[in-house]
């Protein structure tokens, strides 16, 4: 189904969230404020790589309204933090490495005061010759940046299977190529920050976004050297996050200045420290080498990936393990051999962002593809359609994952798309002057969700009648302006035929949430879903059974509706909504039923994993979710500018729960996808940024998306299915990239390798003839 | 219009005639939400390249992270908590748009947006999508991808061609 409002009716929901956006009058965590508060800043290191000689505060505490100054020396806990291995310093004591690294930080009664107390420490430094690149830190010799070695690898993945060697020697054909792709930036509009109250019992308060409120406490109380229970970690609503929010950013020093101060503590970063000391997507190259037979068909694909992780782990690890996954695509190949590393650096930090490795895997992949095609003289769609997997094959770690049609089925309505259609009849609009070309291409992606067999990804949820009579849901998922909180509402409106004001739902407060996992790798919806599919049998025969009870009408006569529950027999609840009379005819209200019986026992909670495929190899997905996009691209051959025009994206992620958002996420991880493959790249220079804020590193404007983008959604599900709607935050921005470069070679003749796409390649002197194709392989 | 005031802040904020002794040098995005607690502005760049603290000085959409204090004082400043619908309790026609068309995921940018659509709507109430596409360049966005955005500007439009709310000011012409 064409995604739009109008194909949506009654399911287009207006998000309960959006008059508060609309209005300004929605507190982000960094809006908040109290009286007494403080303001805090963090003190970060002026070089890449350095050893710390001295740091001395005594100036900066001295400056009057300073009321504190921390250095590691004053972390009562573990002096590190990172989700997955922690090896990332509150405070550096004795080196630094990356010009992110916290020395020290300061508290003071106003922002300018703060300022003043950081310009006030005095810290001196051996400075080292940074390690640049990958290169630089894998060179024999090289220092070693972290005692937990081997060199700087943090990490490294393979999969072999067959013999590639032999694989190539029978081959027709062979692609090799080099894809780069760039170091893009969260760039959410709201920075880090929030405000850390501690009470007067000796709890902790912290307001601060993070996608997992949870692990947020569990890193703050090993820090603070205190239980989990001393702390109170509230998490939304996120002005933005797409995986930048998952670590600790400010949170450790915000906590630690409030529990040595006593007041509330402010931090809100500015850009440039945003930019300076968070996470950016992985740099990576991939070298790839696949060769086909004669008739076409993929006989051998050989990969090396090379991931620049920067000064520390974060989800380094898990990123490349997605990354080998998906850089064999849905294509089934006899011979294969994959190697991963995943290298420390003294460059920024690299952790998980919208699409977890899976960009670049796929942008290589694909462009693998549309080489082969062209060498075949056939078109590129119907090569891959030769090639993909048949829908019972293993995955591509040769695991087994969950049957379904997805992957025919985007591909096939790809094919039938008007914009695909365009590629067969490359445009001879002789309206267009002459160095304007236009060209079309399409790709392919299979996208694993959640974390991965081997990784812990615990679910669960609780729904429960509320003592003020509302259906309670609460999770510990957070709202970063994806609409969960709308998905939420239209999911429970659907189970229990009520209406949004009987509802209740709570998210991002680990006081008030069961543990129910991260909101990460697309698995919200899917998890929320499968929660309350257990959930709400017991639920609704308990209030079923206390309804029968109260009114005398047997229990399966009843059924739950607005305000409260119906008798069967009348009109259903949907049909009257709009009636005055509608109380009348309600049974019990939900406001009566939560009278009667201790609050407990209207409580209902579950906890389960995340699936996972059946087979021992870690990170395999079992749940993937499958696009095609088509992507129409003019290029002006005088200036190197490529505009994309028009868009196709086709998702198969089972029943669209909520239409709006599943456009906007789509839309959303489109125009990303757009700025990844066209202008975004947070240029280093010796290990210093050289793009610092929004005008020199580019986002997409409104000026610059594409006026066209259509969205297809394949709702359908093999029968019985128990997991319900597929995530789709990442999906949609993982295939456009080499959907834009085939259309560009198409334009040009020039195949694109390298992120966000060189303009000069695109130059073309007047008068030269453009299909000279010039290829790197 | 500014006369040097020592650190006597004056100025009419969302119809409301507001003094404070503060520096001259604030800037005008801390004032609103530091000092006048009026946190629906946002603030995100610093730079005057992303809009979330876009605000309108006598009319005109500007960063309020790019004016001092000085350069404001006697101006008639809007912010989102300033703009309302026809009757109370009511959503203004633009902001009622932004809800209906999913124009906004996170809401950070959001404010910003709402404020430079009136500043367009007000100037071209029936704007092209070159003049949109002018009106809101100044103003970035991470999670919509503009869809969204660009819907609820032409719904906004059309609405409110057909309210008063918001040919009120004398029509610019401003050549593009
Ligand atoms: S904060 Fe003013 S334009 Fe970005
Ligand atoms: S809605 Fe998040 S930045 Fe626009």
């Amino acid at each position: 189904m064409l995604l739009n409002r109008d194909n949506s009716g009654k399911r287009w929901h207006l998000r309960p969230d959006g008059v508060g956006k609309v209005t300004g009058q929605l507190q982000y965590l960094t809006d908040m404020t109290l009286p007494d508060m403080i303001h805090g800043r963090v003190l970060r290191s002026s070089y890449p790589y350095a050893r710390i000689l001295s740091i001395d505060i005594t100036e900066a505490e001295a400056i009057e309204g300073v009321f504190a100054v921390l250095t590691s020396k004053d972390v009562p806990g573990l002096n590190l933090f990172g989700i997955a291995t922690p090896d990332q310093p509150v405070f550096c004591e004795h080196v630094v490495r990356y010009v992110g690294d916290a020395i020290a930080a300061v508290a003071a009664d106003s922002p300018e005061r703060a300022a003043l107390a950081l310009d006030a420490i005095r810290v001196e430094y051996e400075e080292w010759t940074p390690l640049d690149s990958p290169e630089a830190a894998l060179a024999p010799g090289a220092p070693e940046l972290h005692e937990h070695g081997p060199g700087n690898v943090l990490h490294r993945t393979e999969i072999k299977r067959g013999n590639v060697d032999e694989g190539f020697a029978a081959c027709e054909h062979i692609v090799s190529e080099t894809y780069y792709t760039p170091r893009q930036m969260h760039a959410y509009m709201e920075t880090e920050g929030g405000l850390f109250v501690p009470d007067e019992s000796g709890r902790l308060h912290v307001y601060a976004a993070t996608q997992h409120g949870y692990k947020d406490r569990m890193q703050l109380a090993r820090i603070i050297g205190c239980s989990e229970e001393d702390i109170r970690v509230v998490s939304s609503p996120i002005g933005g996050s797409f995986g930048g929010k998952d670590e600790l950013n400010v949170q450790p020093y915000g906590a630690l200045l409030a529990l040595r101060s006593g007041h509330p503590v402010k931090m809100h970063n500015s850009r440039k420290e945003s930019v300076r000391a968070g996470l950016k997507r992985h740099p990576m190259k991939i070298e790839m080498q696949t060769g086909i037979s004669r008739e076409g068909m993929i006989q051998a694909h050989r990969v090396r990936i090379t991931a620049d992780t920067g000064a520390y782990a974060t989800l380094g690890a898990p990123v490349l393990n997605f990354c080998t996954e998906h850089c064999l695509g849905p294509y089934s190949i006899p011979n294969v051999d994959v190697e991963g590393v995943s290298v420390y650096t003294n460059n920024g930090v690299s952790g998980e962002f919208r699409g977890f490795g899976g960009n670049q895997a796929i942008f290589a992949m694909e462009g693998q593809m549309d080489r082969l095609a062209e060498i075949m003289d056939i078109d590129p769609w119907e090569f891959r359609r030769r090639n993909m997997r048949e829908k019972t094959d293993p995955g591509p770690l040769n695991q087994r994952i969950l049957v379904t049609d997805g992957l025919s089925q985007v591909w096939e309505a790809l094919d039938r798309s008007e914009l695909w259609q365009k590629h067969q009849y490359p445009s001879a609009d002789l309206a267009l002057p002459p160095w304007i070309k236009r060209g079309v291409g399409a790709a392919i992606a299979m996208h694993g969700a959640g974390l991965g067999y081997g990784i812990p990804d615990p679910a669960g949820g609780r729904l429960s009648l509320n003592a003020e009579g509302k259906i309670e849901v609460a999770f510990s998922y957070e709202e970063f302006g994806q609409g969960l909180i709308a998905t939420l509402e239209m999911m429970l409106c659907d189970l229990f035929y009520c209406s949004t004001s009987d509802l209740s739902i709570i998210i991002g407060d680990t006081d008030r949430v069961p543990h129910s996992g991260s909101s990460t790798a697309s698995r919200s919806t899917t998890m929320a879903w499968m929660a309350l599919q257990r959930l709400q049998t017991p639920f609704r025969s308990k209030i079923l059974s206390v309804a029968s009870a109260l009114s005398g009408i047997p229990a399966a006569e009843l059924i739950t509706g607005i305000e409260g529950v119906w008798h069967k027999g009348q009109l259903s609840p949907e049909v009257t909504a709009n009636e005055p009379a509608m109380n009348s005819r309600v049974v019990v209200s939900y406001v009566d039923l939560a009278k009667h019986g201790k609050e407990e026992e209207w409580i209902f909670d579950t906890q389960f994993e995340y699936p996972t495929t059946p087979d021992n190899v870690v990170g395999g997905h079992y749940l993937y979710t499958y696009a095609a996009v088509a992507a129409e691209v003019e290029v002006n051959t005088l200036t190197g500018e490529a505009k994309l025009l028009d868009t196709r994206h086709v998702v198969a992620a089972g029943p669209v729960i909520n239409p709006m958002g599943f456009i906007g996420q789509i839309e959303g991880g489109s125009v990303m996808a757009l700025g990844f493959t066209l202008t975004e790249d947070a240029v280093m220079q010796d290990s210093r940024y050289m793009t610092t804020n929004l005008d020199t590193y580019l986002i997409p404007t409104i000026r610059d998306i594409h006026t066209n983008l259509e969205v297809e959604a394949i709702e359908d599900l093999p029968e019985g299915d128990p997991f319900g709607p597929r995530g789709i935050g990442e999906i949609g921005s993982v295939a456009l990239a080499p959907a834009i470069t085939a259309a560009i070679h198409q334009a040009t003749g020039v195949w694109v390798n390298r992120l966000p796409v060189p303009r000069d390649q695109l130059i073309k002197p007047i008068g030269v003839l453009l299909q000279e194709g010039v290829s790197s392989s | 219009m500014t006369e040097p005031l020592g650190n006597f802040w004056t100025a009419v904020v969302n119809g409301e005639e507001k003094q404070l002794h503060i520096a001259q040098t604030n800037r005008l995005v801390d004032v609103l939400r530091s000092h006048l607690n009026l946190t629906g502005t946002k603030v995100s760049c610093e730079v005057g390249r992303c809009g979330a603290c876009m605000i309108l000085m006598d009319g005109e959409p500007v960063n309020s992270c790019l004016v001092m204090a000085y350069q404001c004082v006697g101006s008639e400043i809007t912010t989102i908590e300033g703009l309302y619908g026809e009757e109370e309790g009511k959503l203004h026609p633009i902001q009622q748009a932004f809800v209906e068309e999913g124009g906004f995921q996170c809401g950070y940018c959001t404010p910003g947006m709402v404020i430079s659509t009136k500043a367009l709507l007000d100037r071209y109430p029936q704007p092209s999508q070159e003049q949109i596409e002018m009106g809101l360049c100044g103003n970035l966005c991470r999670c919509t991808g503009y869809g969204g955005i660009l819907r609820a500007v032409r719904t906004a439009g059309e609405t409110c061609l057909s309210s008063s709310i918001l040919t009120t000011e004398e029509k610019k012409v401003i050549d593009l």
